[in-house]
């Protein structure tokens, strides 16, 4: 089981989740993926999109608009 | 398996680098000062209402919109770009809702307000922004699509994030400003005199019918939007 | 930390949770947009939009530092009569900013987010002018002329919807490619 971590602070808008999107292509199931994310519209679709592609996602808030979208590849 | 996923999460290294009663202090430090900036908005709402009778409710508007629009992170270029470059489809839908919403409330206020009858219909005093179209409208809406891509926020996303604290909405908002000054040199070239005022209820004859066609469209809009963001969210 | 003093602060935590720190759905944020903005149709008589002072606030920023923009054709003494508070979009936008940083603050989620690079400057000021050339051109951003446009029943808003999907399908696409 593998664990990637992505750093997106910082990044604009639809960054993250494309980022997001092209790393867990890449990874195998039950691979997990952490992005960090301070943008507000990446910590509510990264999630969404996750969870609608059938991933196991939590979302912990690590300091002050500061989240870390954990994302288990299912 | 998943439980593995909640001790990932809590065990990250950058949660745990700060002592709980810090993490405490600066999270009351925040709430507090929106306290404060409760207070200066309605500082704001009374000086307002010197000059402008409707000045309070303007702020009180505005500042709402805001609150809404960043508690809920509705954002418009995402609902317009995410179905190609996500698959996405959340925002334009809820987009679409926005659209039908709105019309059905500005319809009824116009029809309480001019009759059902479109001879007294005042443009100038009818709620809502109604516009002639022509090729102006066309290329600026073409130009305006592709920097608020570019930008990362339309108008509305621009000033929420300046609140929210990205700075690089507030290099945006400069240029935003710049490019409206050159837009008034710019946009009259394309903007010709034989641009017509389209209004729907006119060009159908009548409200029923253009409500018929505009909420019919939105459907549609609504059910093909829907249908893309299960395709591509069935496709990984 | 203790169990007991977990439990303790939960009662509270949830209540400001509830109120002030869960994001709303798109759907609710939908709602509440559209009634706000008939609240200010109902109030003002003039529908929600963003852009159209835009130039005025450029043009008063040049005054202030001297330059004499009112005789500009662009302004033709548009800058003498304007005044803030009786400027709807002017005040409505800057509400707008607090609004969301009230937002933001209150649910303790508020950061500065600096920039990073120098592409996200040249996107700033691109997308800028892009957006303000485009907004005006269009005669309205989109809020005005897409939102406000679209649902009063104007041919030009749907014009624009068309327009600005067809712009954001372009940029977006080209955006891909870029990554890549």
């Amino acid at each position: 089981m593998a664990e990637k971590t992505l750093d997106c602070l910082g990044e604009a808008c639809p960054v993250p989740l494309v980022k997001a999107q092209k790393e867990l292509e890449k990874m195998q199931k039950g691979d997990v993926l952490i992005v960090n994310i301070d943008h507000s519209c990446a910590m509510k679709n990264i999630p969404d999109w996750a969870r609608e592609a059938g991933h196991n996602v939590e979302i912990d808030e690590v300091g002050e608009g500061e989240w870390d979208i954990v994302i288990e590849k299912c | 398996m998943s439980e593995n996923i909640g001790r990932i999460a809590r065990s990250s290294g950058r949660r745990t680098q700060m002592s709980d009663a810090q993490r405490k202090r600066r999270k009351a430090v925040q709430i507090i000062t929106g306290a404060a900036l409760i207070a200066v908005i309605i500082v704001m709402a009374f000086v307002a209402n010197q000059t402008n009778p409707k000045g309070a409710y303007i702020v009180i508007i505005g500042t709402l919109l805001g609150y809404a629009l960043q508690r809920s992170r509705f954002c418009f270029t995402a609902a317009l770009r995410d179905p190609f470059l996500t698959g996405g489809t959340n925002l334009t839908k809820a987009m679409i809702i926005t659209f039908a919403l709105y019309s059905f409330l500005l319809m009824a206020i116009n029809i309480t307000k001019f009759g059902i009858s479109l001879d007294s219909v005042d443009f100038s005093k009818a709620a809502g922004y109604i516009r002639p179209v022509g090729f102006h409208t066309a290329l600026g809406a073409f130009l305006f699509g592709i920097g608020a891509v570019i930008a990362g926020g339309c108008a509305s996303g621009t000033f929420m994030r300046m609140g929210e604290g990205f700075l690089q909405q507030w290099v945006v908002v400069i240029f935003f400003i710049i490019g409206s000054m050159i837009g008034g040199v710019a946009a009259p070239i394309v903007q010709f005199k034989s641009a017509p005022v389209v209004f729907l209820p006119q060009l159908f004859g009548g409200w029923a019918l253009a409500a018929f066609v505009q909420f019919s469209l939105l459907l549609i809009l609504y059910i093909v939007a829907d249908i893309w963001g299960r395709k591509k969210a069935g496709g990984r | 930390m203790s169990e007991e003093k977990i439990n303790a602060n939960k009662q509270k935590v949830d209540y400001w949770k509830i109120l002030f720190k869960n994001e709303w759905s798109y759907v609710t944020g939908a709602v509440v947009i559209v009634v706000l903005a008939t609240a200010l149709v109902i109030v003002t008589g003039k529908s929600w939009g963003v852009t159209g002072i835009l130039h005025l606030w450029g043009g008063k920023f040049l005054e202030l530092i001297g330059v004499n923009a009112d005789t500009w054709s662009i302004y033709n003494g548009a800058l003498g009569k304007f005044n803030f508070w009786k400027s709807i979009p002017s005040i409505t936008n800057v509400g707008i900013v607090l609004g969301a940083l009230l937002s933001a603050l209150l649910a303790a989620s508020f950061k500065i987010k600096k920039i990073k690079s120098y592409k996200q400057v040249i996107a700033a000021i691109l997308g800028g002018i892009l957006m303000g050339v485009g907004a005006r051109m269009a005669m309205g951003c989109n809020i005005g002329a897409l939102f406000s446009g679209l649902s009063s029943f104007s041919l030009h808003g749907w014009v624009f919807f068309l327009f600005i999907f067809i712009g954001a399908m372009v940029e977006s696409s080209m955006l891909k490619k870029w990554f890549m």
